[in-house]
Formats: structure tokens, C-alpha cells, sequence
């Protein structure tokens, strides 16, 4: 048997192994260019379009007010936002009730700082600083990466966005994908993930000392685009459908958020895809859908050259059977 | 009964090798040659990382042990395929090549071998050949997922160090296999009994192993942990550029996502891809999907203070796969980046 961690609170009680409880000294720590201060909920909710809800976990912005623990928070968790080049803190601090890391997908730092419980350390009891310096601009995103199944299933993500160092010829407030990239006036950013409700039940740890909790079949009944219910909600929430005006250029930083795959249809409209997993693509590619599997990323270049409504849709296969899971929608208004 | 074992075809030999390194070896030829090999079907037990022992079938190199995957073969185009592989089970098998592009109809295969039985496949590689293949048996839809599949290298002649003549250039391979494994198909043909229609995978294996984390019983044995595996780990100092041959045998799609490093993308389901992408997680598609990949072994690039060495996950993201029996997240499709 492994070693044991602690146990308890919002997500439940029971034992953990296998995990490898820690929170020790940043090796190399040197004063930040930024800093975000995360800590954790365990006892949010997601309520969907036909009335029901779950549990959801997440990481909060300490600095921002949030909580550490037993409340809730927004879900996704806070976006973070650098510049390629800044050196970059990430302060994740967990009560000793639990073990949760912070894995920044696509960074690549040192394996200290890579937020793998198994290859360095789960936090509990303290805070550890993860030290970074992002080389490449581009779309990300972080998850917790302790019984990864269970804590990323459970909405312990959050966007993670590099952005090019600025470029002294542009005027100032231009906004480039990556560097020397396509220039965007309008940004969104779809998660697009899926939610089993049966495992949103569990506790932290479920399954960890071995029995069957079921993480190897996610069975998912509702389809969500960052945060938002896919149903309904997301064809008109302003966090998710776009806006713009005919003439404007949207980037689209489509993150592919669940476990199943996914394809993503733009409703007509054509996307010049330039960059994926944080590196600009050789060349452009341009499309009217993409497929993609967990934790891939695509920027999408749009410019429609007349108003209109644009039904984009998400549909969701199951992993072995590849029959069709559900559907999440958004809009793309050009006005 | 997993094995480190994998072939060497070098110079002018005529006969196949059983290596004990990971990695497949391999010196280009300026003339062709004829490659050999004997397998046995054979079946046996094999134990889950919960402790479930389970009935599986693979190609052996002796008559009563099998090897999940097969041991792989590597050779070149121009050259000659020789197998012969004996049936030693009760009911019929096969053994064949899959075509290069994913859907394409199999290359080669031994026809029907009957119970007790042995067949030869004879092929000569065309040019133009060059890629990633895998050999199973399709008798059956579902044979393979028993443990009969392996991975068959074919080189473009003369050329030790591309993928195909053009590629960018390696100085190492390996094969990632993954299986995905369903308690009640092994038993149902164990015991004779109607075949599941429908699948819920409840292992996950990449070359035949799982992960053992840390405190795990058979942590770092390379014969257990998926981590330790040389054929499946990749392991190198700066500069080392592995191509990884990626062969879905299994059931699921999945998400094979490096840390470390992002992956060159060269091809998808056998056809070489318009461009290089770097990408960090790579869709490899069930139904024999298949990717080849370079593992460029560079500094990680967001490392500070930057660092040369360390140790990072392979994990597949479709997170079920890492997994063991519905639980014990760390004991499922997973190895490790060593950087030396």
C-alpha cells in the first residue's frame, strides 16, 4: 500500500494512497513578474438548464477574496493571463483535508513544477509555489492533476492564456494571437466538457485504495462550454456566445475540456485555424469543424464578411462506441 | 509474461534477434534481406494491477508462454517477411499485416490457421512502404484485444534515420501499443460463452503493462510498471529524438499527451501529415488508429531556472485510461520521459 494522505470536508471522507503529500520551498525561487494565489473549493455546485445540479470543485483566487475550502467558486476556475517571457508564480495553497496540485497543460517547466502528484508532490497542509516562464504564446489551461479523473471531471480547470510580448510597431492595444500572428479584436475562449453526474458524488479520493467507483466509465448526461450549459444557457450567455461587428476579426481559443472526443462545427462559418497546443501552425489551416480529444487546443481566426447568426455546435462521441453523447451549443452574432 | 523483446535486423542478416533493450535497433541495408520469425498462439493468465487474474491470448516465441504485444520486427523495404506462426490453441486464428492507412484492407496474412496447425506468410515489401504496421490476428473483431497484435517496423531501404524518405530525422524508436481490456470478453472466450456486443474497458495498457506509482507493489520493475518498461519508456539525454510509433490495438479513442515536451506530428492513420504540427496531446483514433511522432527530447522549454534533466509523464488524458477495475487513479496506460 502507498502512503496515505488526509481525508475529509467538502469532498468527503475516506482514506487516499498513493498520493504524496507535500508543500516544499520552490528550488530556484526568485521574485515573480506574476503572481496568482490559488486556493480551493470543494462544495460548489453547477445547476443546468432542466433544474438540476452537482457538485463542482475548483481552485479560487486567493488574492481576489476567495475562499480555501469549503465554499464554492466560479467554474471554470479564474482564468490566468501572461506574457511570454514573464516569469510566473503560481501559489496553490490546500488545508490539510485534502491533496490537489496545479498542472499547467502544455507548459513545459521543470518536473518540480510540473503539478504531477506522483512525480513530485500533492499539496496539502501548506502552499507550494509553482515557478514558471512561458516561451510560447498561445492557448493553455490548468487542472488539478491528483486522481486526475475524478478532480478534473469534478471542474478543477481553468483557462491559461499566454500572450505575445507586445510588438513596438503595433499600435498600442493590439492584440495578436501569438507573435508576428493574426491580429483579433474580439476574444473567446469554449472549454467544452462533459459532466457525469454519478461521479460528481465522490469524495476527493474515491477509488485511490483500489474498488470500483466507476472512473473508468464516464457516462455523461449534461454538455457544458466553459461552465455554462450547452442545452440552452450557452446560445445566449455573454460569457460564452460572441458578439462583434461585421469587419471585426474573433479569435476562438477552443479548448477540448472533457474526456470523450469531440468535434466542434462553426454552423457555416469557416475558421482559419493558426495555431494548436500553444504553437503557431506551419500554415493555416482552414476549416468549417475540427475534431479533438481531451485537453487539445485550437485558435480560430473568424471574419465574417456579413451580419448574421452563427449556430456553433459541439457534439460529443463516446470514447469506444463513438456514438453521438449529446450536443452543446453556442452562437457566434455578427451585428 | 511480458518480455523485453525486440528484434534486430542488421546488415545482411537473415535471421531475427530477440533484443533486451526497449528500443528497436536498427542499420540500413544497402541490399535486401529475408526476415524471419516463429511465433506460437498460445494463451495464458495475466494479473491486473487489482489483483484480477485474467484469460488472454498472444503471439509467443515458445510454444506455451505468450507475449503481449508480440515481439516487434523491424525491417526495410525490399525485403522479405518470412512468419510462420503455429496454432497451438483449439479453435482457429490468423495472423495478419494491416494495411498502412487505418481501414485499409490487411497487406499480407497467413490465412486460416486450423487448431494444431502452422502457416507461413511470405511477403515482399514494396517501396513506397515505409511506416508503422500492426500484425494481430482478425479472425475474430475482438481477437486482438485478447493480447494478439505487435508492431511491425517497416524502413524506407537504405535509410536509418526517417520515417519515411523526407521525414525529419530520429536517433531512436519505439512502439507505443495501447489495449484497452474488458474483463468479460476474456472470460466469454475463455469459458466459451456468447461474446459481449458491448464493451466497458475496465484496464488500460500501453506495450502490454500499467503503471505502478510509487509504493505500488512492482514499482520500477521493468517486467510490471509501465513506467519502467523500457519499451515503453523514453529515455535520453538531450538531443535524443525518439519516434514513437503509436498503435491503437484497443477499443477507445485516446489522448496521448506528453509533458516535457510537445511531439512533431509526421502522420495520422498511416498517411503522412500536409505538415509538421507540434502538439502536446495527439488524437489516436480506436478502430486501429495509428500515429508516428517525434519525442524531440529538447530542454523543456518553460522550465526556470531552465533544467536539462528530470522525469515527466506519457499519460493518455482520456482520464478513464488511467485507471485500474473502476479505481486506482496512477495504475493505467502511462510511462515515463527520462531526461538523462
Amino acid at each position: 500500500m502507498g502512503m496515505k494522505g488526509g481525508s475529509g470536508g467538502g469532498g468527503g471522507m475516506g482514506s487516499a494512497c498513493y498520493v504524496y503529500p507535500g508543500a516544499p520551498a520552490t528550488p530556484g525561487f526568485v521574485t515573480p513578474d506574476v503572481l496568482f494565489q490559488r486556493g480551493i473549493y470543494m462544495n460548489g455546485s453547477m445547476t443546468f438548464d432542466d433544474g438540476n445540479a452537482v457538485t463542482i470543485w475548483g481552485f479560487t483566487d486567493l488574492a481576489a477574496g476567495g475562499g480555501g475550502g469549503m465554499g464554492g467558486g466560479s467554474f471554470p476556475s479564474p482564468a490566468m493571463r501572461v506574457t511570454e517571457g514573464q516569469i510566473v508564480h503560481t501559489a496553490l495553497t490546500v488545508n490539510m483535508m485534502w491533496m490537489h496540485t496545479v498542472h499547467h497543460h502544455g507548459i513545459e517547466p521543470s518536473q518540480e513544477n510540473d503539478g504531477v502528484g506522483h512525480f513530485s508532490w500533492d499539496v496539502t497542509n501548506g502552499t507550494y509555489t509553482y515557478q514558471w516562464r512561458p516561451s510560447h504564446a498561445g492557448t493553455y489551461f490548468y487542472h488539478c492533476h491528483t486522481n486526475t479523473p475524478l478532480h478534473a471531471e469534478m471542474g478543477m480547470y481553468g483557462g491559461l492564456i499566454v500572450d505575445p510580448v507586445p510588438n513596438p510597431n503595433d499600435p498600442p492595444g493590439t492584440k495578436r494571437a501569438f507573435a508576428n500572428g493574426p491580429i483579433y479584436d474580439v476574444e473567446a475562449i469554449w472549454a467544452a466538457d462533459e459532466i457525469d453526474p454519478a461521479w460528481h458524488t465522490l469524495q476527493w479520493s474515491a477509488g485511490t485504495c483500489g474498488g470500483d467507483v466507476g472512473l473508468n466509465n464516464l457516462n455523461p448526461r449534461y454538455f457544458i462550454i466553459t461552465g455554462v450549459d450547452g442545452a440552452n444557457s450557452a446560445l445566449t450567455n455573454p460569457g460564452v456566445a460572441v458578439t462583434m461587428q461585421k469587419g471585426q476579426r474573433l479569435l476562438v481559443r477552443y479548448i477540448c475540456a472533457g474526456f470523450h472526443p469531440q468535434k466542434i462545427d462553426f454552423g457555416g462559418l469557416t475558421a482559419t485555424v493558426v495555431a494548436s497546443d500553444g504553437r503557431p501552425l506551419p500554415q493555416a489551416w482552414q476549416t468549417t469543424s475540427i475534431e479533438a480529444h481531451s485537453a487539445e487546443r485550437y485558435d480560430c481566426i473568424f471574419q465574417p464578411t456579413t451580419t448574421g447568426t452563427w449556430t456553433v455546435t459541439v457534439t460529443y462521441y463516446h470514447w469506444r462506441s463513438g456514438a453521438v453523447l449529446g450536443t452543446a451549443r453556442t452562437r457566434i452574432n455578427v451585428v | 509474461m511480458e518480455r523485453r523483446a525486440f528484434l534486430k535486423a542488421g546488415g545482411a542478416s537473415l535471421a531475427s534477434a530477440l533484443m533486451g533493450s526497449g528500443m528497436l535497433t536498427w542499420s540500413a541495408r544497402s541490399e535486401a534481406a529475408t526476415i524471419s520469425q516463429t511465433l506460437y498462439i498460445t494463451d495464458g493468465t495475466k494479473t491486473m494491477p487489482d489483483g484480477v487474474s485474467l484469460y488472454v491470448k498472444g503471439y509467443g516465441t515458445t510454444a506455451n508462454t505468450p507475449l503481449i504485444p508480440a515481439p516487434s520486427i523491424i525491417c526495410q523495404e525490399g525485403d522479405t517477411l518470412s512468419i510462420t506462426v503455429y496454432n497451438m490453441l483449439s479453435v482457429t486464428h490468423n495472423l495478419v499485416i494491416g494495411g498502412l492507412v487505418s481501414g485499409s484492407a490487411p497487406i499480407a496474412s497467413t490465412g486460416d490457421i486450423a487448431p494444431g496447425g502452422n502457416k507461413t506468410l511470405t511477403y515482399t515489401i514494396p517501396s513506397g512502404a515505409a511506416g508503422s504496421y500492426l500484425f494481430y490476428d482478425n479472425k475474430t473483431s475482438y481477437n486482438r484485444f485478447l493480447g494478439l497484435h505487435g508492431g511491425l517496423a517497416i524502413m524506407p531501404a537504405g535509410i536509418s534515420n526517417q520515417l519515411y524518405s523526407g521525414s525529419p530525422t530520429f536517433v531512436k524508436q519505439q512502439f507505443w501499443i495501447l489495449n484497452d481490456i474488458d474483463p468479460a470478453l476474456n472470460t466469454a472466450v475463455k469459458n466459451g460463452t456468447t461474446i459481449p456486443t458491448s464493451f466497458t474497458p475496465r484496464y488500460f495498457t500501453i506495450n502490454g503493462l500499467s503503471s505502478r506509482p510509487p509504493g505500488a507493489a512492482g514499482h520500477g520493475d521493468p517486467t510490471i510498471d509501465a513506467l519502467y518498461d523500457p519499451r515503453s519508456r523514453l529515455s535520453g539525454h538531450i538531443g535524443d529524438r525518439t519516434l514513437v510509433r503509436m498503435l491503437n490495438t484497443g477499443m477507445c479513442s485516446h489522448a496521448v499527451h506528453t509533458h516535457a515536451n510537445h511531439m512533431e506530428w509526421l502522420t495520422d492513420r498511416g498517411t503522412v501529415r500536409p505538415s509538421v504540427w507540434k502538439k502536446d496531446t495527439l488524437y489516436l483514433r480506436n478502430n486501429l488508429g495509428k500515429i508516428d511522432a517525434i519525442f524531440p527530447f529538447e530542454a523543456p522549454p518553460d522550465a526556470y531556472p531552465p533544467v536539462t534533466s528530470g522525469h515527466f509523464p506519457m499519460h493518455l488524458h482520456d482520464e478513464m485510461s488511467q485507471t485500474a477495475g473502476g479505481g486506482l487513479y496512477q495504475f493505467g496506460s502511462m510511462t515515463e520521459l527520462e531526461f538523462l
